[in-house]
């Protein structure tokens, strides 16, 4: 096998052990915090709502790389317990991530006509079952293509975590290229995988929000 | 953990390097959206073009800037670009602060293509009708996007618009990985030289937290000013 080819299955390698778990773990963490956080968002509780509000507010307006910073340096700093680069990176990412689904989520649960929930709660269902068991599924099926594209955008942001030194795909393209001195195909290549993931992905959520659209169409 | 010293970031030697990344900071972003802006409207206008050729070139530049990570770009046009040019244009360009140009120019392609997307679902607000209306004044193609489409669209898209503004900003921070010395940039020497993470740290968010909500402030003025009369306004109960 030549040189290149050993190249580019490390990278692959990187991708997948650093970048899809730290994006697919982040998003797994992050969006059962976000419907919560959705939840309070809608919330007529001062203590709750502003709380959320500011929350969502300051994440949304900081750059990730400034929240790694804390996670990976600040945060520790204040504790006394260091932690190690990949876990700041999944905290910071996961935290980031909340602040971006708790508003699609709201969106999403916004988009349900209250006829959904009074109807719920007229056959008997308490307030949190009905949106346990009757808005939530039907937000979930509509906002997913929202939440989707939002991932993909997630795992093109998991680049960032190397910059604090997680050993990821970025930071492999970095050493090898430095290693070979081979820049120009080397982050060709990483330009090409991201492009040929992300784009695929995202015409496959394009399909999938056509199919959405035209299901709910009507359904109010 | 060591007392806090805030009066740190204020006195020398810091102090002046402060200034200078938040300074850079402005100057990178604000550089970097007005070239975006430019990029966009072009584009995405191009977008529709009846010209085959055109049309295709914008997709290809929107889908490639929009499904590459940020810090790959960076990378591609700061450090292999230079590398596919003759040797005394690349010294050239690292004697004139390529570090600086390259990350404007990266910033400006990847914020433009996220402003293309909006002004291309901005046309179809716009609707066939006001473009069929002033084809038929006998504008040409490029007369109509200039003097009745472009205007149209931009109004009704500043909403979309201002989170794009917004990530500017924050986009902006990754420009420390090509040695700018910005605001992200000086957060960390700050902490590395000085261990003062906490008070750097603080420094460092509460930049981009003033510059994202001033941004956010002024868009909504800009709002108010360019809404066109007749369509909802954001916020408004339909």
């Amino acid at each position: 096998m030549s040189a290149f080819a050993n190249d580019l299955l490390a990278l692959l390698g990187a991708l997948v052990v650093f970048n899809v778990c730290l994006t697919a773990s982040a998003i797994a963490i992050a969006l059962p915090v976000a419907c919560l956080f959705a939840v309070g968002r809608m919330s007529r509780r001062p203590l709750v709502y502003y709380p959320v509000t500011a929350y969502v507010n300051v994440l949304r307006s900081s750059p990730l790389l400034m929240i790694m910073f804390w996670a990976y340096y600040t945060g520790p700093m204040i504790t006394g317990a260091p932690t190690s680069a990949y876990t700041a990176a999944l905290i910071a990412l996961a935290a980031f991530e909340v602040a971006y689904f708790t508003e699609l989520v709201r969106a999403g649960l916004q988009s349900i006509s209250a006829g959904q929930r009074d109807a719920a709660l007229a056959v008997g269902l308490r307030p949190s079952q009905a949106m346990r068991f009757v808005i939530l599924p039907q937000a979930l099926r509509r906002m997913l293509p929202s939440l989707l594209s939002q991932s993909i955008i997630a795992f093109q942001d998991s680049t960032i975590a190397s910059v604090i030194g997680v050993s990821d795909v970025f930071a492999m393209t970095n050493i090898i290229s430095a290693r070979e001195q081979r820049p120009i195909e080397l982050y060709t290549a990483l330009a090409a995988i991201f492009f040929v993931l992300c784009y695929g992905l995202s015409r496959l959520v394009r399909a999938l929000e056509a199919r959405v659209n035209a299901r709910t169409a009507g359904a109010g | 953990m060591q007392s806090l010293d805030w009066l740190l970031l204020f006195r020398a030697p810091y102090g002046e390097r402060v200034l200078d990344a938040v300074l850079t900071t402005l100057e990178l972003s604000l550089l970097s959206w007005v070239f975006a802006l430019a990029i966009g409207v072009v584009a995405g206008l191009l977008r529709e073009a009846p010209l085959r050729a055109a049309r295709l070139a914008a997709t290809a530049f929107v889908e490639i800037f929009r499904n590459v990570p940020l810090l790959v770009q960076l990378f591609l046009i700061y450090f292999v670009l230079p590398r596919v040019l003759p040797l005394p244009l690349r010294q050239f360009l690292f004697a004139f602060g390529w570090e600086f140009v390259s990350a404007v120019l990266t910033l400006s392609l990847y914020t433009g293509a996220k402003v293309a997307e909006h002004v291309r679902s901005g046309l179809n607000t716009v609707g066939v009708g006001v473009r069929q209306a002033a084809m038929s004044t006998g504008l040409t193609w490029i007369g109509t996007q200039r003097h009745v489409v472009g205007p149209l669209v931009l109004r009704t898209i500043v909403p979309g618009l201002t989170s794009e503004f917004v990530t500017v900003f924050k986009s902006s921070s990754l420009a420390m990985t090509i040695g700018v010395v910005e605001t992200s940039y000086l957060t960390q020497q700050l902490g590395l030289q000085t261990f003062h993470w906490v008070e750097a740290s603080t420094l460092g968010t509460l930049v981009y937290l003033v510059c994202a909500w001033s941004v956010a402030g002024f868009m909504g003025l800009v709002e108010r000013w360019t809404y066109v009369p007749g369509l909802l306004r954001r916020g408004a109960r339909p």
